[in-house]
């Protein structure tokens, strides 16, 4: 295991892209010496009132993770934003955070850590919202009004202590949805505050809300 | 906007080869009337505008109901309700199929009604209840796919042991007829709802498939116990085609809107039904989901009408003409080819292969990819297609010659198979006999055999279905045993 007290030297990156074209990431980011990253699915919110009118609010989306080192995570994200032309509306975007530590992959252990650098632009917060299902709409809109500009929702399961867990023979875990939202430093406590108002977060087994700091960011538009 | 173009885009090319396809034919080995082809290629055009609306319909309509009624019917974690849920469900959507009334009308004027069509649609309709009721018992009390497939398919056997030749023939279409287009996306949902409740992540992912194919099981066994009751009914007389009185292009299409939107609406109705109840229930669904559902609906409801009148009238016809054409011809290779590409090009435009396979890319995270399913089934199917062609070529094959090796086969692989694949591929037999297949490759087959001497032009038809909706099952397991293969990590 390797570990960093102060300065984390390893990043999470989340590249958002439509549907099908997560493959593409990881073959890009291979080509920086990323050794593989992990796709899921998603979907993204649409603005677009035409289509909000007839019903149709969501596009499926791929979000893929990538662990690597401050160093490679910077120059992949920067391969990716080339390739992938993140600064052109709807192709995406791409936002790395910080983390501690890293077990499991051979490659990042061995190679060597640069010194991280002094003066990065931390710009953004990654907003997690995790609620039950058929909840996540609720939150996208509370972030909305606050002044975020969509989310992306991933299905998902897990179970709190308030939750029942046996239905005929098999066990359940309730399903749950996971809102991820990119939002300006300065916004980002607005946003929390109307969703904890909003979705009644402070009541037991309502869901839970946290928040990252982004290092770099690309394809958010504002 | 984009979202539009790129299902369109997706739709197009979905119906580009058949289209291609049929007009090659046209230059090469049968000429068309030009009266035939502009029917044909409006049809084909309303069909990839009707598909577009249709899958748009059912993603944001059909499928979130389906999953709303499967966490409901488990979450009242009461198993009289679970199994009335399944019998009422299963019962109402199959007698709601127009598929199934078309096969049942066929078999009482065959059978110069001494069958009644009302019978066979009850029997499939009764035994689809009950068999869908059974495979919501399996999923809630974690009971394997391969066992219980293993003995629906041994009473299977034991009746069409009994059975006579023709009946074995219709029971199995019945199967392919009672999952239409509606109804499949309806019930993928449903057990997607359900088993998404469950804890182990593994098979909540395998026991999102194979609620279709138990429910089929039903008919088959339904419409075998008939056929068991009326002794000696001997099927052979000769058909009658209905054809449309109308001389110009447009009354063609025109001709068919009542009725098509007719069946729409009931076969529709069971699913509103269940809108309506779940409105009903104690959690309520938001103002935003009953807006989004309701838009669903009506999408569905329109898109369907639009991509039935594109196929009935623009798709029927041309597919008899170039199926009689070919069989003239007096090469029976060239029949078979004929049939293994037109099978290869329609199950591309099947609307519920559209769901199935986006429903396996969501429930496996994009792991299976939709193009590797869809090729898989769409050669399976046009194995199918071919064989049947073979049978009306070639007096003396009989149907069984190819069921019963081939469920042999099926019940085998799926003990060796992945489970998620196993689901998958008997899931897929109800839902490669879609509107497509049923029409156009059913109308080629049909207008080959009346070319064909001593082919019977409807019972060689019948039996056609029940082969395209076994060899996907085959073809989509084989799949799995190589997917098994494929991703044992290498170099570790």
């Amino acid at each position: 295991m390797t570990t960093f007290e102060n300065q984390s030297a390893y990043r999470l990156i989340y590249v958002i892209v439509n549907f099908g074209r997560g493959s593409e990431v990881l073959r890009v980011t291979r080509e920086s010496r990323i050794s593989g990253g992990t796709i899921l699915l998603g979907r993204g919110t649409v603005r677009s009132g035409f289509l909000n009118f007839f019903a149709l609010y969501e596009l499926r989306k791929e979000i893929v993770l990538i662990v690597a080192d401050s160093v490679t995570a910077e120059k992949a994200l920067e391969a990716l934003n080339k390739e992938m032309q993140f600064e052109k509306p709807n192709h995406g975007i791409a936002f790395a955070t910080a983390i501690e530590t890293v077990d499991g992959s051979s490659e990042l252990e061995d190679s060597v850590l640069a010194e991280e650098r002094g003066d990065e632009k931390k710009m953004y917060n990654l907003i997690t919202v995790i609620v039950d299902k058929g909840r996540a709409e609720k939150v996208i809109d509370a972030a909305t009004e606050e002044g975020s500009k969509g989310g992306t929702i991933v299905n998902a399961r897990g179970s709190g202590i308030h939750e029942r867990s046996k239905l005929f023979a098999m066990e359940i875990e309730p399903e749950k949805e996971i809102v991820l939202i990119v939002a300006k430093r300065d916004k980002t406590q607005k946003i929390i505050a109307k969703i904890r108002e909003d979705l009644q977060i402070d009541d037991p087994g309502k869901g839970i809300v946290f928040t990252q700091t982004v290092n770099d960011a690309y394809g958010l538009l504002d | 906007m984009r979202l539009i173009v790129e299902k369109l885009k997706e739709v197009f090319l979905a119906v580009l080869p058949i289209a291609a396809i049929v007009l090659l034919l046209n230059f090469t080995f049968v000429s068309l009337s030009w009266f035939l082809i502009v029917r044909f290629v409006i049809g084909a055009l309303l069909i990839v505008a009707g598909l577009s609306i249709f899958l748009f319909g059912v993603n944001i309509g059909i499928s979130p109901i389906g999953n709303f009624m499967g966490t409901f019917i488990v979450k009242t974690n009461k198993i009289w309700f679970l199994i009335a849920a399944g019998l009422v469900l299963g019962f109402f959507i199959s007698i709601a199929e127009p598929a199934l009334h078309i096969l049942g009308s066929q078999v009482e004027l065959v059978s110069s009604a001494r069958v009644s069509s009302g019978s066979i649609v009850v029997a499939a309709s009764v035994g689809i209840a009950a068999f869908l009721a059974l495979g919501l018992l399996r999923i809630v009390y974690d009971v394997s796919l391969p066992k219980i497939l293993t003995v629906f398919y041994g009473i299977v056997l034991v009746f069409s042991l009994f059975s006579s030749n023709e009946f074995l023939a219709v029971s199995f279409d019945a199967s392919g007829a009672t999952t239409g287009a509606m109804t499949v996306p309806f019930i993928l949902a449903l057990s997607t709802g359900i088993s998404a409740l469950k804890k182990n992540g593994k098979s909540s992912e395998n026991d999102s498939f194979g609620l279709i194919g138990v429910a089929s099981v039903g008919a088959i066994i339904g419409v075998l116990l008939i056929g068991l009751t009326s002794t000696g009914s001997a099927l052979g007389a000769a058909p009658d085609y209905h054809t449309s009185g109308a001389t110009s292009i447009l009354g063609h299409f025109l001709d068919l809107v009542p009725s098509t939107v007719e069946e729409v609406l009931v076969s529709l109705l069971p699913i509103l039904l269940c809108f309506l109840l779940l409105q009903l229930a104690p959690f309520r669904l938001s103002r935003r989901l009953v807006k989004q559902i309701v838009f669903g609906l009506l999408f569905t409801f329109l898109g369907m009408v639009i991509l039935l009148v594109g196929v009935n009238a623009g798709f029927m016809d041309i597919g008899r003409e170039i199926g009689y054409g070919i069989a003239s011809r007096d090469s029976k290779a060239l029949l078979v080819i004929v049939g293994f590409v037109l099978g290869l090009v329609t199950i591309l435009a099947e609307p519920s292969v559209y769901v199935l396979t986006h429903q396996i890319e969501d429930v496996t995270s994009g792991a299976v990819k939709r193009r590797i399913v869809l090729f898989t089934l769409a050669a399976g199917v046009s194995l199918a297609v071919a064989f049947s062609m073979l049978r009306i070529a070639v007096a003396g094959i009989q149907l069984w010659h190819f069921l019963l090796p081939g469920y042999i086969i099926s019940i085998v692989l799926s003990f060796i198979s992945p489970r998620l694949f196993v689901g998958i591929a008997f899931d897929a037999g109800g839902v490669a006999s879609g509107p497509m297949t049923g029409t156009f490759v059913l109308a080629f087959a049909q207008g080959a055999a009346q070319a064909v001497d001593g082919a019977n032009v409807l019972l060689d038809a019948f039996g056609l279905i029940a082969l395209v909706a076994m060899t996907p099952i085959i073809a989509l397991q084989i799949l799995g045993v190589m997917y098994k293969i494929k991703t044992r990590k290498r170099g570790v």
